[in-house]
């Protein structure tokens, strides 16, 4: 099992009447940057980055990262200058980037070139993760909502062709056109670094990565809509010849420890501090899934998995509107000391059987000195656990699999 | 009360819904970035002394989309293509909102689309001083708080807006969104080189605006004006967006003093 570290990097500085106060009451988007203060950003970039840091010394295999824009919920706005730092002061960990939004560049070649240079850098440690982007993201970078999936699509062979193909060659697509695609800058890994695509369930997503054997991570999604999305998934794999396992999926959860449960009882609190806002304020529709961003397939497998998605109370964002004690008990965050956390895990992992494990260790309020101790906790008895029991279930993670390694297309 | 029909006929590969009504010579009316209301109060009163053609442009209400069209200069293609093939040629016009826009681009690309044209709240002109306000990023409810300077004043509120939409309408109406979106997201709602254009315009050009716009800047009225030679300007007061629906008779007695 591959166990990746993860935060969102949040802003908390802000209170709940700044949200009220500001366009559509919205905390994404519109929220002006008037309540973003640099100073705190300079101490909140090196902190996080320490953090990352320490990720490595603890025993993750992964440093996980994100990116947002126009929101204090992410402080990850360009995720591939924090990857590049991550490059240069880690030595082990991967680093696994879920993911570069490709709608939103207009220049997917200049990404293609960041990203080989991280991978350089790091002496081909880079995971290569892409999104579609939540609508804020189609907002904040005015790129019309109904071409996302397509421009997803067209950017992510143009990157692709770009690391596999030797230039200069051209090209002439739907909503990309370059008269000479040559950077002289290639990835280290060959054929191209490996590609995880995290989601919260968006059924053509799964179908595609299932096509190219991308591995699929779940975004904090339910456990019965994701045996769902892996149906979805493992039946797409079984049409192109091959039988999907552990090492094509991934979960993240937010797992937080300390020495006692009380302890981790409170401090796991501050998860509720600015996630989707401080005061649990909800997006408004139009940002995050603006009119066209959405599917209009009528596929009845799809139709009933989204059904099971809406049903969930704690489906993404859900959860961060419910009630806390609510989302312990069932077992959506995993708080609490080593034991517990160990105990509870075994059994998620059981059912949800990831090869990936993405390890939300902290976020919103929670702080540096008691990530620190989570962090340490986790390296000390968490982390050697989950080892143990990602033998016992042969949760294999895609480095672990024999021959070809999921991830890599085969364009 | 002239009777209206809805037809469906087929233009560029793809089907038109067209309401048509009333006699004399026509006249055709092009719905703005909302979708297409259907023959309201205005469109019998313009009826009574035209053949009023009012399609639901492609994409919008029960009209397919041919996959081509992406973009303003698109739908001014289909609509000068519609116009060859119906015969509708060189007849009057009004452009709402989207539909100005609309009408404007038909006006730079050709000097035989209409005889008379009315530009009504048009968009496609980017403002000086003001923005168009950005219908995208805020909801339906709040769009329709904007077009309304007076709710009070709006003879057909009940009809439009009495009662909450069926799921078919609720469905609709984000197609009809999505069709907007399509068209107009960037650069949005206007066209820059569209003022340029302009300068061939030769025909009658009434620009029509509500005092009280909240959409579209008031102020370009005046820079549609300067666009088009010899145009004329009314500015109705106390007023929103959509003189139309707002103050049917008032826009009534201005269109059919011009047309």
């Amino acid at each position: 099992m591959f166990l990746m570290r993860f935060t969102e990097r949040a802003y908390v500085n802000y209170t709940e009447e700044d949200v009220r106060n500001s366009p559509n009451e919205a905390v994404r988007l519109t929220f002006s940057n008037s309540n973003f203060n640099p100073e705190e950003g300079h101490y909140l970039y090196n902190m996080y980055l320490d953090e990352y840091e320490y990720s490595e010394e603890v025993g993750f295999d992964g440093l996980m990262l994100n990116e947002h824009h126009n929101t204090p919920t992410c402080l990850g706005a360009t995720m591939n200058l924090e990857a590049a730092i991550l490059a240069r002061n880690t030595k082990k960990p991967k680093i696994v980037l879920l993911g570069n939004p490709l709608p939103i560049f207009d220049n997917p070649i200049r990404l293609a070139e960041e990203l080989a240079e991280i991978d350089m850098i790091s002496g081909g440690r880079l995971v290569s993760g892409f999104v579609r982007g939540t609508g804020v993201e189609s907002l904040a970078t005015n790129t019309n909502p109904l071409h996302n999936r397509a421009r997803f699509e067209e950017a992510h062979d143009l990157v692709i062709k770009t690391w596999t193909t030797p230039g200069p060659f051209r090209w002439e697509g739907d909503h990309y056109h370059f008269r000479v695609v040559n950077p002289f800058q290639t990835p280290l890994q060959k054929p191209h670094p490996p590609v995880w695509i995290p989601g919260t369930g968006s059924p053509e997503t799964l179908v595609w990565c299932a096509e190219r054997n991308y591995p699929y991570i779940f975004l904090e999604t339910d456990p019965q809509g994701t045996q769902d999305m892996k149906s979805i998934y493992t039946e797409a794999a079984r049409e192109h010849g091959y039988e999907p396992g552990p090492e094509n999926f991934g979960y993240l959860v937010r797992i937080h420890v300390q020495d006692t449960d009380e302890k981790a009882y409170d401090v796991g609190k501050g998860y509720m501090v600015g996630n989707i806002g401080v005061g649990r304020i909800p997006l408004p529709r139009d940002y995050a899934s603006p009119v066209g961003y959405g599917s209009r397939s009528d596929d009845p497998r799809f139709l009933r998995l989204r059904e099971q998605i809406r049903s969930d109370p704690f489906r993404v964002g859900g959860l961060d509107s419910a009630h806390y004690d609510e989302i312990l008990d069932s077992k959506r965050w995993i708080i609490g000391s080593p034991d517990t956390v160990i105990s509870q895990l075994r059994e998620v992992l059981s059912y949800m059987r990831p090869g990936i494990l993405a390890v939300w260790t902290n976020d919103g309020s929670i702080s540096h000195e008691d990530t620190m101790r989570c962090l340490e906790l986790m390296g000390q008895e968490v982390l050697p656990a989950l080892r143990e029991i990602g033998e016992e279930l042969e949760l294999t993670d895609p480095f672990q699999k024999e021959g070809v390694m999921p991830g890599l297309t085969t364009v | 009360m002239p009777n209206f029909t809805e037809e469906t006929i087929s233009v560029a590969g793809g089907n038109l819904q067209v309401y048509k009504g009333g006699s004399g010579d026509p006249l055709l009316v092009l719905h703005g970035a909302g979708g297409n209301a259907g023959p309201r109060r205005y469109a019998q009163a313009l009826a009574e002394k035209f053949t009023v053609y009012l399609p639901s442009h492609p994409g919008y209400g029960k009209s397919d989309r041919p996959g081509w069209v992406e973009t303003m200069q698109d739908l001014a293609c289909f609509y000068t293509w519609y116009q060859e093939q119906e015969g509708l040629e060189n007849v009057r016009a009004i452009g709402f909102s989207m539909g100005g826009w609309l009408a404007a681009e038909m006006l730079s690309m050709t000097g035989h689309a209409f005889s008379k044209v009315m530009l009504v709240g048009a968009a496609g002109v980017k403002p000086n001083d003001g923005e168009i306000t950005d219908i995208f990023i805020i909801s339906p409810a709040q769009v329709r708080d904007l077009v309304y300077h007076d709710p009070s004043q709006v003879p057909e509120w009940d009809e439009l807006f009495g009662t909450d939409p069926t799921p078919e309408q609720a469905q609709q109406a984000e197609a009809d969104r999505e069709m907007a979106i399509r068209l107009t997201w960037r650069p949005y709602m206007h066209n820059p080189r569209l003022p340029a254009k302009l300068g061939r315009v030769n025909v009658p050009t009434h620009i029509l605006w509500g005092e009280n716009d909240n959409l579209v800047p008031v102020e370009c009225a005046g820079l549609y004006q300067q666009a088009i030679a010899g145009s004329q300007v009314t500015v109705i007061s106390n007023c929103g967006h959509s003189p139309q629906i707002e103050k049917p008779d008032d826009f009534v007695q201005a269109a059919l003093a011009f047309l």
